[in-house]
């Protein structure tokens, strides 16, 4: 069997696929319908300072191939984290990685630093999509504010990686990208999910209580791709900064695009729902295709995607 | 012996009949399904599951098919997240299960349940969710189902046999009930006997109230104003179990909690995943203690309806 283990700066992996946070809960909701052991590593759902109820109902609405959700950051809270969610992770037979949000730069940094010392935490990561109380301007869309977010973060997080988890609703994710990087982010992830809407064009009203909602799954795959492929090589490559795709991820073909264009993990979110047991099926696509591809590492295959114009590389086809 | 644990199984159809204007019953049968209880529910893919299978070619070519892209969405609308529902009814032969499942097309999904054919396979995700309490030994159970909220009740009057209860089933018009009604005879238009004419509840001793909202067949009205008239005259000690349009429950709610009567609502909810882990089932109800957690200081927080529920108490729910 050919060998899928990763790296994520420091987080070894036995497999490249991890879970998308918000899709998976807190730890072990799934246990009865997928094999957690075979996960490369679990990301928690967003966790803030304060507990939050969410957004009012409706949170979902199912669009063509793809999803939106408004869920609005619904989670237990720091305190509560700790004390319910933490026992149970300490249980959890793979990494895992806490997924952290907030709207001021305290929040994010006592919330992260309640992490560092925790054994059960292999890593954080950072999502930046949220607003800021005090002047409403989102974390991640803006360059220099994303850096110095990430420069606090990482002062009071000194013995965990931290990943930054990018918006794509940006004009150029390059600029975000770098900025995180120069910040200390150690690995990347991208993307999270699109701003979008539906309408119901009965009641002439949007279908989501909160009038917007996030994009995900299948549709937005190929999007996301193209982004990926951008940050790998303006960013990623030459900082040496590994990257983790997402977004759309269903099918271990999908997880093969993601990694030849520079993804060294996948995460699966949208897919989950619909089969929790997607990462291990596709851990089985990619020995299958390792073993066609006569590739003994998944690893030589990141970023091995051809463009016009790059120095010709050896065929993988012997 | 059906373990308790929940999964994801593939079903096969083996029967899915039309029952009345636009509802389906679909049985499913299973191998070591776990065990039910009436008011959980089930995921049901609405897609080709045989073309979700993620290890192969892009294209998949079976016996029984020409080649198909595997991106079914690619070619046409199709449902990608799974749909919820209600269990009702369920038969067990050794290690084989069959699950009825009763459904209203209303949408992409429900469509393309309506067309599968007997040995298609349907991928389950079940069983989800909590269940109803049965009644207490001296208490009479009510049933008030409207519309596609019917279901559930078939179940639960399996689980009634040898007690004393009472369903009323509710829809808009008496094509859109997906019942057999075995004596058609037109009752007045204020009857609410509770007669033993609908088949599915009359074979586990449970006597049944129709009511159409156009009085076509049955009591004239709608289903809450039956029940209110039946709790006034007949006064019973009772436990109400109701699902339906939300209205509907609303009412049902109301109804139950000015007369003090314990009622159990199975409330729908849009989801996605039915596991738990997405946050967007919820619906809001009332804390006991507001200095308890979740969402300490607050009088009021947030369930999920496809864990905590899909039944709750009347006299807890906010809605
Ligand atoms: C716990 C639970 C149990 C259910 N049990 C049954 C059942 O036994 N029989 C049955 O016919 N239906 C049941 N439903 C409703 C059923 O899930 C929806 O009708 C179905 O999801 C519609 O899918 P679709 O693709 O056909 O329609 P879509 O194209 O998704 O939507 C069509 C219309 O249906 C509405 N709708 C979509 N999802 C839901 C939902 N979850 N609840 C209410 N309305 C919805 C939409 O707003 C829209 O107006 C249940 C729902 C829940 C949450
Ligand atoms: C219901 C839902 C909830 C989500 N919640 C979070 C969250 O709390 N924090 C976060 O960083 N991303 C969240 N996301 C975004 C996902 O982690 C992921 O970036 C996105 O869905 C794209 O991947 P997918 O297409 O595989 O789902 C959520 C997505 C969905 C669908
Ligand atoms: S449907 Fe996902 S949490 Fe209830």
């Amino acid at each position: 069997m050919a060998n899928l283990s990763v790296d994520l700066a420091g987080i070894k992996l036995s497999n490249p696929t991890l879970t998308c946070s918000g899709t998976c809960g807190y730890a072990f909701e799934y246990a009865d319908f997928m094999d957690l052991s075979k996960l490369g590593a679990f990301v928690t759902k967003s966790i803030t300072r304060e507990e939050r109820p969410g957004n009012e109902p409706t949170r979902i609405v199912e669009t063509r191939a793809g999803m939106l959700n408004a869920i609005g950051l619904a989670n237990v809270g720091l305190d509560r984290f700790l004390k319910e969610k933490v026992p149970l992770l300490k249980k959890m037979p793979c990494p895992v990685i806490v997924n952290v949000a907030g709207h001021s730069f305290d929040d994010y940094t006592e919330t992260c630093a309640a992490m560092d010392s925790l054994d059960c935490v292999a890593g954080v990561e950072l999502n930046v999509s949220c607003p800021n109380v005090k002047d409403g301007l989102t974390f991640g869309t803006h360059p220099g504010r994303l850096k110095e977010l990430t420069h606090e973060v990482k002062k009071v997080l000194p013995h965990k990686p931290l990943m930054v988890k990018l918006s794509p609703n940006v004009e150029d994710i390059t600029a975000t990208a770098r900025a995180a990087v120069e910040g200390g982010a150690q690995v990347l992830t991208l993307v999270n999910t699109f701003t979008a809407m539906a309408i119901d064009i009965y009641k002439k009203r949007p279908r989501l209580a909160n009038v917007t909602g996030g994009l995900s799954g299948p549709a937005i795959k190929p999007i996301a791709l193209h982004l990926v492929s951008r940050v790998y090589r303006n960013v990623a490559k030459p900082a040496g900064v590994p990257i983790v795709g997402m977004g759309g991820v269903q099918t271990w073909q999908d997880a093969v695009e993601f990694i030849l264009a520079g993804a060294t993990a996948v995460a699966i979110g949208t897919a989950l729902f619909v089969e929790p047991s997607t990462p291990n099926k596709i851990c089985d696509g990619l020995h299958e295709y390792l073993a066609k591809m006569k590739v003994e590492r998944l690893s030589e295959l990141v970023g091995a995607l051809q463009l016009p114009g790059d120095e010709p590389r050896q065929s993988p086809y012997p | 012996m059906a373990s308790t644990a929940r999964g994801s199984f593939l079903a096969v159809v083996r029967q899915n009949i039309p029952l009345c204007r636009e509802h389906f019953r679909l049985v499913l049968e299973l191998e070591h399904f776990p065990q039910t209880s009436p008011g959980q529910f089930v995921q049901l893919s609405c897609r080709d599951v045989s073309l979700a299978s993620d290890v192969g070619e892009e294209f998949e070519s079976t016996d029984k098919r020409r080649p198909q892209l595997q991106a079914e969405e690619l070619t046409r609308p199709v449902a990608m997240l799974r749909r919820p529902f209600s269990l009702a009814g369920r038969r067990d032969r050794g290690s084989n299960t069959e699950i009825d499942i009763i459904h209203r097309v209303v949408g992409i999904g429900t469509d393309f349940l309506a067309h599968l054919k007997e040995d298609d396979e349907v991928g389950v995700l079940g069983p989800l969710g909590n269940k109803f309490t049965l009644p207490k030994e001296n208490q009479e159970a009510i049933l008030v189902g409207g519309g596609v909220g019917i279901p559930p009740m078939l179940y639960l009057a399996e689980k009634l046999s040898g007690k004393r209860a009472v369903a009323f089933a509710g829809a808009l018009t008496r094509d859109l009930l997906p019942l057999t009604i075995v004596d058609p005879e037109a009752r007045g238009l204020d009857d609410i006997r509770a007669l033993s004419d609908i088949a599915e509840f009359a074979k586990h001793g449970v006597r049944s109230v129709i009511t159409t909202d156009d009085g076509i067949y049955g009591f004239r009205g709608f289903v809450t104003q039956a029940l209110e008239r039946y709790l006034d005259e007949a006064k019973p000690n009772a436990v109400i179990y109701t699902c339906g349009p939300e209205p509907m429950m609303k009412r049902v709610a109301d109804i139950a909690l000015a007369r003090g009567i314990e009622c159990q609502i199975a409330v729908e909810r849009a989801m996605a995943c039915g596991m738990g882990t997405c946050q967007s089932c919820c619906i809001k109800v009332k804390k006991p203690d507001p200095n308890q957690p979740p969402l300490v200081g607050r009088d009021w927080c947030y369930r999920l309806a496809c864990t905590d529920g899909p039944v709750f108490r009347a006299s807890d729910l906010l809605w």
